[in-house]
């Protein structure tokens, strides 16, 4: 039985479906996260769990307990907010406090634990702050004490990152991460991100319009994607519009501008020969090389636009009447092209992912 | 570099743009308050005389001597500090649970109507209002009369011309107020605090008197100080639903300049009655800072 169980969940506000007919099994201590567009519902569905949000059909079992009906406060689930809910009339020690304090712990209880968190997140010395006084990256550090010192069962981030600046978010994500694995503590990420999703994860449920669409490891997530919607939510890709030729299990060759590819087939897909389906490539998947004399058939453009990155150098491909983008490290051993080069492109069998 | 010195010429004259458009205000304002007000604190420092309004060069503290010296006057500054601070309380215990209310109404249709049901009694003029009032509390008004009609009192129970009549006519005229500055206050709360407070295991009324009540403290602390500066310097309420029987210091103003003719010393009145409430706006700022985290 998996630690967190979602019982085909509902939740409508009047009309508006948030989240329509939801299953999800996660388990303990897993770094799951809900990834979507603004709107998807996996706020929706984080809020239910944490009990502000009463479903509108359905159960949710923690550890084997239905706890549909329960108040927040007797969930035993931490939350860290977006705005990180510092209680400004508090110091931080105060606020590190508060759930001991509701669970009436002794003074010197109290003040040893609150202690030892401060220094599981670096925060020693700052006990008499207030939330003016803290940066956006420290108030994140206090939240998140906060609600590790209660010891949750679960702990449940609602867009955590998303009001630091790049660079803190970047230092954050391994942090979360880090203290995520060090307590061993089961964990709900929401985000819109999909790189914090894919650095983070141990798996990802991606949704869209109340439903969750495929729910999969980062690897499986971003190689292959169940549909061209994650396709394309998730990193960059190209789409390439294509008939299936031939089909051998989930091995499958596709025809593109007259020239047959081979690619593997989405997981759980099913195509038939001579479908309308997308062929995703990633632009980093995909070599180029002028055409020599000679050449066996492949799939032949012309490079329409060059763009220097620093670290990689992006193409913009005119083939078979679509544009295809593709990304190369900037090395010396590879060649530099200009716009106007005729190029073949290359991509190995299972770099062509077959999207009905 | 280049570019912030290409900018500067241009942001002075925003700059001194700006300053322009207060002009209007600052000078009505300086006209027909800071002169006026300046005027009459500095004829405190006049001897008084019957009949004297212009500032004379004779300059003596006899009026404050003789406010400090006559103990109707110290009741009197008692009086108004005590009245204004139980209308404050008693203004707040009611107006909070509306102003709750109101702040987590989301319903912009509703919200607006809790508001406009609010602020309905400020379209009228205070007289009319106190009026109205007199018709309920007076000794054969709806309140005497269902009291008496239930066997509960014998005779008519004085609820006007005394100090609980001024009550009741100063909260009644503090009320939206009150509720005015409370739901900003609150509206600005975010709900993730007290949904924090709800999962680390506070139930609703703890998370409320823990995390939303003292949150809302710069509310309460400006509200209650709106209320009692409001309050203190009411001269209509205490007129009219006291009956000129409570003594608070603008009744005193008002007769010492309309009845005795005595500018002087009502001048010293009215400073004295300024300084109450310099002083309280100062205590407020102190606890404000204290209470808050310095929110205030």
């Amino acid at each position: 039985m998996a630690y967190v169980e979602f019982k085909a969940i509902a939740k409508s506000f009047g009309n508006f479906v948030a989240v329509a007919d939801l299953d999800l099994e996660i388990e303990q201590g897993e770094f799951f996260s809900l990834l979507g567009p603004s709107g998807c519902g996996k706020s929706t569905t984080l809020r239910m769990l944490a009990g502000f949000v009463k479903p509108t059909k359905g159960h949710i079992n923690v550890h084997g307990r239905d706890v549909t009906a329960l108040p927040p406060e007797a969930r035993d689930i931490g939350i860290v907010f977006q705005n990180y809910a510092i209680f400004p009339h508090m110091t931080v020690f105060d606020n590190i406090a508060f759930g001991l304090v509701e669970r009436k712990l002794s003074r010197p209880e109290i003040k040893k634990k609150v202690d030892a968190a401060l220094a599981e997140v670096g925060m020693t010395g700052f006990e008499d702050r207030y939330e003016r006084e803290l940066s956006g990256g420290q108030k994140q550090r206090v939240a998140l004490a906060r609600v590790l010192v209660i010891e949750p069962e679960i702990l449940l981030l609602d867009e955590p990152l998303s009001a630091l600046d790049k660079k803190m978010r970047e230092e954050m994500k391994f942090w979360i991460k880090n203290i995520q694995k060090s307590v061993g503590i089961t964990t709900i990420y929401v985000t819109h991100d999909q790189s914090e999703a894919l650095t983070m994860s141990d798996r990802i449920a991606v949704m869209d319009q109340g439903r969750v669409l495929q729910v999969g490891s980062p690897v499986e997530i971003y190689e292959q994607p169940a549909s061209r919607f994650i396709a394309e939510f998730i990193g960059e890709s190209n789409l390439l519009k294509c008939q299936v030729t031939t089909l051998d299990g989930s091995a499958c060759s596709v025809n593109l501008g007259d020239v047959s590819i081979p690619g593997r087939l989405s997981s759980n897909a099913s195509v038939e020969p001579g479908q309308d389906v997308a062929l995703l490539v990633r632009p980093e998947m995909i070599r180029l090389r002028p055409i020599e004399a000679n050449e066996p058939p492949k799939l032949q453009g012309t490079v329409s636009e060059t763009i220097y990155q620093g670290s990689v150098v992006r193409y913009r491909i005119h083939a078979a009447g679509q544009e295809i983008m593709v990304e190369v490290a900037n090395r010396p051993d590879l060649p530099r092209l200009n716009t106007g080069d005729n190029v073949a492109t290359y991509w190995s069998a299972e770099s062509g992912v077959v999207i009905p | 570099m280049a570019d912030g010195k290409m900018s500067q010429p241009r942001s002075l004259s925003q700059h001194q743009f700006k300053w322009l458009l207060v002009v209007p205000l600052v000078a009505f304002f300086v006209l027909f308050f800071v002169i006026p007000v300046g005027l009459l604190f500095a004829t405190s420092f006049n001897p008084a005389k019957v009949g004297q309004v212009a500032l004379v060069s004779d300059l003596t503290f006899d009026n404050y001597i003789r406010f400090f010296s006559r103990s109707n006057y110290l009741m009197a500054a008692g009086r108004s500090i005590l009245l204004a601070s139980i209308v404050s309380v008693i203004t707040l215990i009611v107006a909070y649970p509306m102003a709750f209310v109101i702040a987590k109404t989301e319903n912009p249709a509703r919200n607006t109507f809790l508001l406009i049901l609010v602020l309905a009694s400020m379209q009228l003029d205070m007289v009319i209002r106190l009026y109205g009032m007199m018709v309920i509390l007076g000794d054969n008004g709806l309140i005497n009369q269902i009291l008496q009609e239930l066997g509960l009192t014998d005779g008519p129970v004085a609820l006007m011309y005394n100090f609980r009549g001024v009550v009741f006519g100063l909260v009644q005229f503090a009320i939206p107020f009150m509720v005015l500055t409370l739901v900003g206050v609150i509206k600005g709360i975010p709900s993730s605090l007290e949904e924090a407070a709800r999962s680390l295991g506070a139930s609703r009324r703890r998370a409320f008197m823990r995390v939303t009540l003292p949150a809302s403290m710069p509310g309460i602390l400006s509200g209650s100080l709106l209320v009692f500066a409001l309050s203190i310097s009411s001269y209509i309420v205490p007129a009219l639903m006291g009956g000129f029987r409570v003594g608070v210091l603008p009744i005193h103003i008002y007769q010492q300049v309309a009845e005795s003719a005595r500018f002087q010393f009502g001048a010293t009145i009215a400073v004295i009655l300024f300084l109450i409430s310099a002083a309280a706006v100062a205590i407020y700022l102190r606890l404000g800072n204290r209470k808050s985290g310095g929110l205030a």
